[in-house]
């Protein structure tokens, strides 16, 4: 088990203030995504601040990478540049005058020289989908866009671990998916992501553990059903149950037995529905999934392509698709949760489109490989321009 | 609105591309040939040339840069009007005794004053509103450093450009708070509530600042903060044009003086 963030029954109290902390243990693997969930006032934000060493408990240990969290000022820069720290509110991040400066901070304070600054900027700014909005002020940007330049000015560091505290406040319901999207997106580029949130429908399909936190103290945790499964809990915490849950639940209590794996998004729902009624609502031959990499060349023009087929949906995965989509003047369907909404239309007998980039085109496969084994139907996935790539 | 206004209309501007080391020779070469001339010529046609150069090909708004104006002229046309009964000098042109122990008068001398100053300062003004509508401030840093202003002066700077805007917007968020609740309705709820306004902004700045050495502390902050490298060189396209419109007004100039030294 490679365990990279670990907290041994940490304690701690503000000062003149009653304690915010009290006595909490648990541990993160490297690569997993974690939800940590609560209500006001009960402990987040704090907790987060201890990961990159900005409050030390009064009494028990913090270990980042098995080692003890050292406090004096070069292991905390060390620390620092490992687990980045995206603050709730942007305009309270970005220090600098223009993005560029902004994202250049810490690569610069790290004593990068500056062609290395200028790359690191560059990525950063293209992993996030800001490439170009180098020399604009901050002020003149939109919430989302905000979000998006605090976050690569963490990226830019090239962190192990990202901790994002509320990341989809104050963003619309698709400016919030994009940033998850990225989240995921990140998570699957192997670094570990730590988010706090109000935001259960949003952390219950996303997270791989989801922590309850009540005032300083873990309520609950594990998996999301888990986490969110015992409405009793779910209830002390301020919080709701997530509608998949709660109907899957409803469910059961009506005596329609329900699978070991709890529903995590639509597609599972439908999957035991259909399981239920004993029948299956979709078509005899199964629509397609074309996956087109858009990292690598491709002759066609896509809008040709895709005006050529009718009723085809266009669904993109990962910043640089989507740029691309723009830049093709493509209009896309889906944007969050892809792949699963691709399956749904296949099921119902329609084909799809899936823009992805390298590091994500094998994922469609392993993800409708599977669906294709758990479910017994055969959905077959074109790779237009990837050579036929192994599930990973 | 109006440091708001300024700084995006030069974001905005068909000029933001050519390098602020070109603009600023412009600005600064006007604005000394203004100071330095006897007659009101000279700053009267670098302020009309100037002012048409920002609205055709800059294209700035002719209405904004008309309210924008509107702010020295109003200060200007005030003291001109006071140093015109001030200074004397010359043929009397206008007398006017109200009472015997005030005495307004107008005279040659006092009129050319008057007439030099005001064409002064609207060479000057449109000058600075040359660089002011052009150039961005996030521009303007990188040369600050290159011609020796100490680093941490400049890093100051670049903070307080920054939060101008948050606590700016802030201060509006609870004016317009205020006002929803009639805060302004009366004399003295007036007073009590801009009072409670500069408070809460008092201490949200003293959080935000708080805020801020946090957000650095957790990037790692070690004294820098990098600058935005100028992407424009210098060009002749631009650099030519320049020198030649300053060429040609030092030479009104000079025949200008000219014409005074042989009068006087």
């Amino acid at each position: 088990m490679n365990i990279i963030l670990e907290a041994r029954n940490i304690r701690y109290r503000y000062p003149q203030s009653l304690e915010a902390i009290k006595g909490i243990s648990f541990h993160i693997r490297r690569g997993e995504k974690i939800a940590l969930v609560g209500p006001n006032g009960a402990g987040k934000s704090t907790l987060l601040q201890m990961f990159n060493g900005m409050i030390r408990p009064d009494s028990g240990t913090m270990l980042f990478d098995k080692e003890p969290i050292r406090y004096d000022t070069s292991s905390l820069r060390q620390l620092r540049k490992r687990v980045g720290y995206v603050l709730q509110n942007p305009d309270r991040q970005i220090i600098a005058p223009t993005v560029y400066q902004d994202v250049a901070f810490g690569p610069a304070n790290l004593g990068y020289d500056e062609q290395a600054i200028q790359q690191a900027v560059a990525l950063a700014l293209r992993r996030v989908g800001l490439k170009g909005f180098e020399r604009r002020p901050p002020h003149q940007l939109s919430g989302g866009e905000k979000k998006r330049v605090a976050l690569a000015g963490v990226l830019a560091m090239d962190p192990d671990m990202l901790v994002f505290d509320e990341p989809t406040t104050g963003l619309d319901p698709s400016g919030s998916e994009d940033v998850m999207e990225l989240l995921d997106e990140l998570n699957h580029e192997g670094k570990t992501v730590i988010i706090s949130t109000h935001d259960v429908e949003l952390a219950y399909p996303w997270a791989d553990r989801a922590i309850l936190l009540l005032d300083g103290r873990i309520l609950q945790e594990g998996v999301p059903d888990v986490a969110f499964g015992n409405p009793d809990y779910v209830r002390m915490a301020h919080l709701s149950v997530p509608t998949l849950l709660e109907v899957s639940q409803e469910l059961g209590r009506r005596g329609f037995a329900q699978p070991e794996r709890k529903p995590r998004s639509v597609l599972d729902m439908i999957h035991i529905i259909e399981h239920l009624l004993n029948r299956s609502c979709s078509t005899s031959r199964p629509g397609t999934i074309s996956v087109c990499d858009v990292d690598r060349g491709w002759d066609t023009p896509l809008a040709t392509w895709v005006s050529a087929r009718q009723n085809l949906a266009v669904g993109a995965m990962g910043t640089s698709a989507k740029q691309r989509a723009s830049q093709e003047h493509l209009t896309l369907d889906f944007t969050y949760g892809v792949i699963d909404k691709c399956i749904l239309r296949a099921l119902r007998g329609q084909d799809s489109l899936i823009l992805t980039n390298s590091s994500m085109a094998g994922r469609v496969v392993t993800r409708v490989e599977a669906y294709c084994q758990e479910s017994g139907t055969a959905i077959s996935v074109i790779p237009l321009n990837t050579t036929n790539q192994s599930p990973k | 609105m109006l440091e708001n206004l300024v700084d995006n209309i030069a974001q905005e501007s068909a000029f933001r591309h050519i390098n602020p080391a070109t603009k600023l020779i412009l600005c600064l070469g006007s604005l000394v040939i203004c100071l330095v001339s006897p007659s009101p010529v000279v700053p009267l046609i670098s302020g009309v040339v100037l002012s048409i150069v920002l609205i055709v090909p800059a294209r700035v708004s002719p209405v904004l840069y008309g309210e924008l104006l509107l702010g020295p002229a109003i200060f200007t046309i005030i003291s001109v009007v006071v140093l015109v009964f001030l200074v004397g000098g010359g043929d009397v042109l206008w007398q006017f005794n109200p009472v015997p122990w005030v005495n307004l008068t107008i005279t040659v001398g006092s009129l050319h004053e008057g007439l030099l100053v005001l064409c002064r300062v609207f060479g000057c003004s449109v000058s600075l509103f040359f660089i002011a509508l052009t150039t961005p401030m996030t521009d303007l840093f990188d040369g600050m450093k290159r011609i020796g202003i100490p680093i941490e002066i400049i890093d100051l700077m670049m903070i307080i450009y920054r939060y101008i805007f948050i606590v700016y917007n802030q201060a509006v968020e609870i004016w317009h708070a205020q006002v929803m609740r009639l805060g302004y309705s009366r004399p003295m709820e007036a007073i009590r509530s801009s009072a409670m306004l500069c408070g809460m902004l008092f201490i949200s700045s003293w959080n935000a600042g708080e805020d801020l050495i946090h957000a650095m502390d957790c990037r790692c902050y070690n004294g820098i903060i990098p600058s935005l490298e100028q992407a424009e060189p210098m060009q002749m396209r631009s650099l030519i044009p320049v020198l030649l419109y300053l060429a040609g007004l030092s030479g009104i100039l000079l025949v200008v003086i000219t014409r005074v030294v042989v009068l006087s």
